[in-house]
């Protein structure tokens, strides 16, 4: 099996399994008679985890002879309270997607040299990927494996993976999205924001949202915070060089020119201590660094940024001083993805300190550092593999290694296997050649996947795993600000005819073929069972509740409360020394980014509310009703090239990527004339994926060069420019 | 029987995103065909860049005090339900879009069934003694409220209390019942 | 500027309602034609002496029926649910003015059909034989005729009506339609009455067709100016009518091919100056049809705005 895996092709799994899809209203001639059911009545309802994203809101599945045929918001979830996005009652339409991978899959070439996929069975996948990683390990090669994962779902390999010994473990959600910023925050505050974000944005009276179009960014609670705010009369602040919903509802929209948010971070700063409006008690009581921070961003006067971000110096003054009059009442919000420019954990420090000067750290309406779990014991020891060796990242202050260091790695030839747990590698990670590249230079490539992924089709095993509607997973005990333990577990059994399985028995599978301790996988129900029983629960009891809640610990400061950062000074560092000793500036400092190239206009990127990008691409459900994205130009900016609304169009960026589909425009007031967006996450390549492929355009595909953060590796994504052809 | 009721609703667009979760939760808690919906929403961006102003509405049958689709049906399948909504009676409907064509909102389609279809302000709920339908109870913005106008219980006055309120298309004269805070 | 986005599904009601296709304005035309049938036979009956003995009037009184049949069936093949046709009869809904049609049509069979029996009494009886009940009815056939008059102008008001009530739909919501719509279903009555009447009787069908067509054209232009003169949304849907998509089949086939032209053409042949023709009522009821599906199309793709 290993001779056939280097000249990697990309494989097509014919289908045509399922063929469930509803068939469009066409009005039979005498009409049916009326018996579609108004509204179905559920047989019981079943509390469950929602995994269309990875906010993980609790759910109550309703089914009917055996089908999930609704779902809604758990009353009791502190995430949800209720209330659920458009997405959670979208996971009927991945439960019930015709395109899922049913089999596992081996990659086989014939006598000819033609790679095909062929039908397996678990037994077969199992023992290969069993065997293949045996024998890396006999020939000292363990640590040429990566494990990417992203989701709710890899605990149970990452406990796999410690037992065994593989011990690299890469997630995109760092260095392609969060990473920067919880770098950032530690470095500050000596702790990341978190996810759930630990920001009381409910009780904000003025919110900064720079980078963050909250709202269609569609986190439940934050935007169930965020409406809550607005209603109250919040005042928000929104930067974006899109006219978001957020800068709607804003009292102010500085539509500031891409890429140079750093700048106005900074020049805010020098107003709050130039002008003495930073929280003095605070700062001088909690924070180190003053002066140089002073010094810092003596040059980032006003007049210097409007030059710089296009924001007026009235704006950019008036938002200063409402900061400091606003003082810890204020909240600069951190954002989310952030791997935006190469300069993104400077980006996220300023930020950061920010927040510090304004003094809101544990106040009303600010920055939250809620440390309690629910606390969820586990009767279990689980005993990791001694010894091992796992990849350290080149970048001095990367907590974890960048995905796009792994596939740098992989092309020179450093690794030679991933094992992929729910994440699209190749819609994901920027560059996709690149990522290909890499991929191809693999001797081996498992793939664990709910549907037939881009990346699916480039593997040598493919492992489905089942919805989370069908499957249970580990126990959800997060720190959030009211300490819950939340339960996923089956709504239905695996749907008929699919020969897919749970994370736990695919771990499971893989332990009893390297016969590992059989303690590591006890029966799932077993296990958590036990685990509940530590908080005086029980399995039996929390599949009715589905979540246990705490009640709401004092969250809050305070006043005169001593106050302890876990930094190397103990406080809150206003300018860096992890970053000073890594030869870094301490300070945030501007530096220039790329201009529009003449007749390119740069290409920005989010989210729809319907979508967690492509992730949810293929689901016709919520698919319905934004089946495609658009391409948002500028109305003036789109007459003057001559082009059309709702003309397609393909997309060429400043290195001469063509994208492989058309994407429809959208003529619009609501973006400034320099740049265009898109949402992220459609023009999918994958023909399996029939409902999204060449859905829209790729973003993705588009974002060719990637700026790398020297300081831990955040990937930038937003420095890519685009032009058109019909 | 208790009194009448007057089932109402007010939508603080102020807290609206646009993000449609109240039309997904109304598709598969009424089974909505697919294709078809009772709720929508509309986008309107006003002005210039970057001079703008946006407002999102969340949509749907306005179960209007004097509905033309009641007044224009020729079977009576369309009907005051008596507790100020406005009901379809898919035993008696023929099919006849007259209320479709009579609706000043465009809120009613033809259900693949053969029958007029709207929203029904969950109807069924309201029968089960609950006080929501699907699209406030999902709706994550607290954007939508269902309302007993009849009630003292002084949720619409809280809600209302020192907002502007806008209707639509009033000049039709359906005395609709959808109420939006600006 | 204004940018609005909905993302409302429903088919066949966005972009703008398309909810009735063809067989709606054909079943308002055959129904027009239907009552201008019974109109005109019964007032010939009522008016002169010795008409039931007139061929074209009996053929009139004929069609009458049978052009209401065929209009239903096309109504028939428009519902969505063709199987509760029957529940147009278990309600009566006073403000519904296609409850009106549906139990209009209830009378206008019986008195219609008794009319075109009591005039076709000899061919029926060397048929069927006996009969004798038609021998009395027929002494109260100027009777029938005054009730059949009635019924003829109500089901050819009604059917204006019907469209006219749509207060949502600004264009149809426009009071002169009843009157237009019974103008025109006489006219066309009238101009099928021309085409099948022997040379003898032609120059009557055309003088009456010329006078009524003048009625219809009257009519159309109290709609349009009660249409420009209404409230915004009734001159902006009027004008848009006058000035837009419809406007090329309205001007060309409705107003000059299936009413100047004819005018002038019947007038002509009325004055002895030209020849009758098949070719003139057959523009009548082109005209007369392309008004129905002009203004239900049209009507339909102008919504009430806000």
């Amino acid at each position: 099996m290993t001779a056939n895996t280097s000249r990697r092709e990309f494989l097509q799994i014919s289908s045509g399994f399922l063929a469930t899809s509803a068939i469009v209203g066409q009005v039979p001639f005498l009409g049916y008679a009326p018996n579609a059911e108004a509204a179905p009545v559920a047989d019981k309802i079943v509390p469950t985890t929602c995994e269309l994203c990875f906010w993980r809101c609790g759910v109550d599945a309703h089914v009917k002879d055996g089908k999930v045929f609704k779902l809604t918001g758990q009353m009791d979830h502190p995430l949800s309270n209720g209330h659920l996005c458009p997405r959670g009652t979208g996971g009927i339409g991945l439960l019930y997607d015709p395109d899922r991978l049913r089999t596992p899959l081996i990659r086989k070439t014939d006598a000819d040299g033609t790679q095909k996929f062929v039908e397996a069975s678990w037994e077969e996948a199992i023992a290969l990927i069993a065997k293949k990683y045996e024998e890396m390990t006999a020939a000292n090669e363990a640590d040429k494996i990566v494990f990417f994962s992203h989701g709710f779902g890899s605990s149970f390999f990452n406990r796999l993976f410690a037992a065994y010994g593989i011990l690299n473990h890469a997630h995109p959600s760092y260095a392609q999205c969060r990473g920067a910023r919880e770098e950032a925050f530690g470095m500050t505050f000596g702790h990341a924001v978190g996810s759930p974000e630990g920001l009381d944005i409910a009780n904000s009276e003025y919110l900064v949202l720079i980078g963050s179009h909250l709202g269609e960014n569609m986190h439940n609670t934050a935007v169930q915070d965020f409406s809550e705010a607005v209603s109250r009369g919040c005042k928000i602040i929104a930067v974006d060089p899109r006219f978001s919903v957020a800068a709607s509802k804003a009292e102010r929209w500085l539509p500031i020119k891409a890429s140079t948010d750093l700048a106005l971070l900074r020049a805010w700063i020098r107003i709050l201590i130039e002008e003495e409006l930073y929280d003095h008690e605070f700062v001088k009581a909690n924070c180190i660094g003053l002066e140089e921070l002073r010094a810092g961003v003596r040059d980032a006067t006003p007049e210097a940024t409007f030059a710089i971000t296009g924001i007026s110096v009235e704006d950019i003054l008036a938002v200063g001083r409402d900061l400091g009059r606003y003082g810890s009442k204020a909240l600069v919000h951190p954002g989310r993805h952030v791997s935006w420019y190469g300069d993104d954990t400077q980006r996220s420090r300023a930020i950061a300190i920010l927040n510090a000067l304004l003094g809101n750290y544990r106040m009303p309406g600010g920055l939250i550092h809620q440390t309690k779990k629910f606390g969820v014991g586990t009767p279990y020891k689980f005993t990791k593999k001694e010894g091992g060796h796992h990849y350290k990242s080149r970048f001095p202050l990367a907590s974890q290694t960048p995905a796009n260091e792994v596939v740098d790695e992989t092309k020179k030839g450093n690794f030679k296997s991933w094992f992929v747990y729910g994440t699209n590698l190749v819609q994901t990670l920027g560059h996709v050649d690149d990522t290909i590249e890499a991929i191809k230079a693999l001797d081996f490539l498992v793939v664990i996947d709910v549907l037939p992924m881009e990346i699916t089709g480039y593997a040598d095993v493919v492992l489905p795993e089942v919805t989370y509607l069908e499957r249970y997973d580990d126990l959800d005990d997060r720190v959030y600000r009211r300490p819950y333990v939340a339960l996923r577990q089956p709504a239905v059994p695996p749907l008929k005819g699919l020969n897919a399985k749970p994370g736990h028995e695919i771990a499971k599978l893989l332990a009893q073929a390297w016969k590992l301790d059989p303690g590591l996988f006890p029966p799932i129900e077993e296990y958590l069972d036990n685990r509940l029983k530590t908080v005086g629960s029980s399995l039996k009891q929390m599949s009715q509740v589905g979540v246990m809640v705490k009640e709401d610990p004092d969250i809050y400061r305070k006043p005169g409360e001593q106050l302890r950062f876990n930094t190397p000074t103990g406080k809150i560092e206003l300018s860096s020394t992890r970053l000073k000793a890594a030869g870094f500036d301490g300070v945030p400092q501007y530096t220039s980014h790329p201009e529009n190239p003449p007749g390119y206009l740069r290409l920005i990127y989010g989210r729809a509310p319907n979508h967690t990008f492509g992730r949810t691409s293929n689901n016709r459900f919520l698919g319905e009703l934004l089946s495609e994205n658009e391409l948002w130009i500028n109305r003036i900016t789109a007459l003057d090239l001559g082009l059309v609304d709702q003309e397609y169009v393909f997309l060429i960026n400043q290195e001469g990527k063509k994208s492989s589909s058309k994407v429809r425009l959208k003529l619009t007031e609501r973006i400034r004339p320099d740049a265009v967006y898109l949402v992220h996450g459609f023009g999918h390549t994958d023909p399996r994926l029939k409902w999204a492929f060449h859905r829209g355009v790729s973003a993705n595909e588009m974002i060719t060069q990637l700026t790398v953060d020297p300081i831990m590796g955040s990937t930038g994504m937003k420095n890519n420019f685009v032009t058109f052809a019909r | 029987m208790s009194r009448e009721r007057k089932y109402a609703m007010i939508i603080d667009t102020q807290r609206c995103v646009g993000c449609s979760a109240c039309v997904y939760a109304c598709k598969s808690e009424n089974n909505v065909p697919e294709g078809f919906c009772r709720d929508w929403v509309v986008s309107i961006t006003e002005g210039r860049y970057p001079n703008l102003t946006l407002t999102n509405r969340s949509e749907r049958c306005q179960h209007c005090e004097d509905a033309p689709c009641v007044s224009n049906c020729p079977t009576a399948a369309s009907h005051y339900a008596g507790d100020g909504t406005v009901q379809i009676d898919r035993d008696l409907c023929t099919g006849c879009k007259a209320c479709i064509a009579a609706c000043p909102y465009d809120a009613r389609y033809i259900h693949p069934g053969g029958f007029a279809d709207k929203c029904s302000f969950c109807n069924h709920r309201i029968q089960a003694g609950m006080t929501s339908t699907a699209c406030t109870q999902v709706c994550p913005t607290g954007t939508l409220n269902l309302v007993d106008l009849n009630s003292n219980d002084g949720k619409a006055e809280a809600l209302l209390k020192g907002r502007q309120v806008k209707q639509d298309k009033t000049h039709a004269g359906t005395k609709p019942k959808l109420f939006w805070l600006v | 500027m204004t940018e609005i986005v909905s993302n409302k599904l429903n088919p066949d009601v966005l972009p703008h309602l398309a909810i009735w296709n063809w067989e709606v304005p054909v079943y308002l035309f055959l129904g027009g034609l239907a009552a201008g049938l019974l109109v005109i036979s019964s007032m010939s009956l009522i008016l002169r002496q010795r008409s039931n003995s007139k061929p074209t009037v009996k053929r009139a009184a004929l069609l009458a029926p049978i052009a209401l049949s065929a209009g239903m069936f096309f109504l028939f093949l428009d519902l969505a649910f063709k199987l509760h046709v029957w529940r147009f009869y278990t309600a009566f809904v006073w403000t519904s003015p296609m409850s009106w049609g549906s139990w209009m049509l209830v009378v206008f069979y019986p008195f219609s059909i008794l009319q075109a029996a009591i005039l076709y009494k000899e061919e029926l009886r060397a048929k069927f034989g006996g009969l004798a009940f038609l021998d009395q009815a027929e002494t109260q056939l100027s009777k029938i005729a005054v009730v059949n008059a009635h019924i003829g102008v109500g089901v050819g008001v009604y059917t204006g009506i019907l469209l006219a009530t749509f207060y949502a739909r600004p264009l149809w919501s426009n009071a002169v339609l009843g009157l237009l719509f019974l103008l025109s279903g006489l006219s066309a009555a009238a101009a099928l009455m021309l085409w099948m009447a022997p040379q003898t009787e032609k120059r009557i069908y055309s003088r009456l067709d010329m006078y009524l067509l003048s009625l219809e054209g009257f009519a159309l232009t109290v709609f349009v100016i009660g249409g420009l003169t209404g409230d915004a949304n009734r001159a902006q849907a009027m004008w848009s009518f006058l000035t837009g998509h419809y406007a090329p089949w309205f001007w060309s086939i409705t107003i000059v091919g299936g009413l100047l032209l004819p005018l002038v053409l019947e007038t002509m042949e009325t004055l002895g100056k030209s020849k009758f023709s098949f070719f003139v009522p057959l523009l009548v009821l082109i005209g007369s049809l392309s008004l129905r599906f002009i203004l239900v199309f049209a009507g339909q793709s102008m919504p009430t705005f806000s």
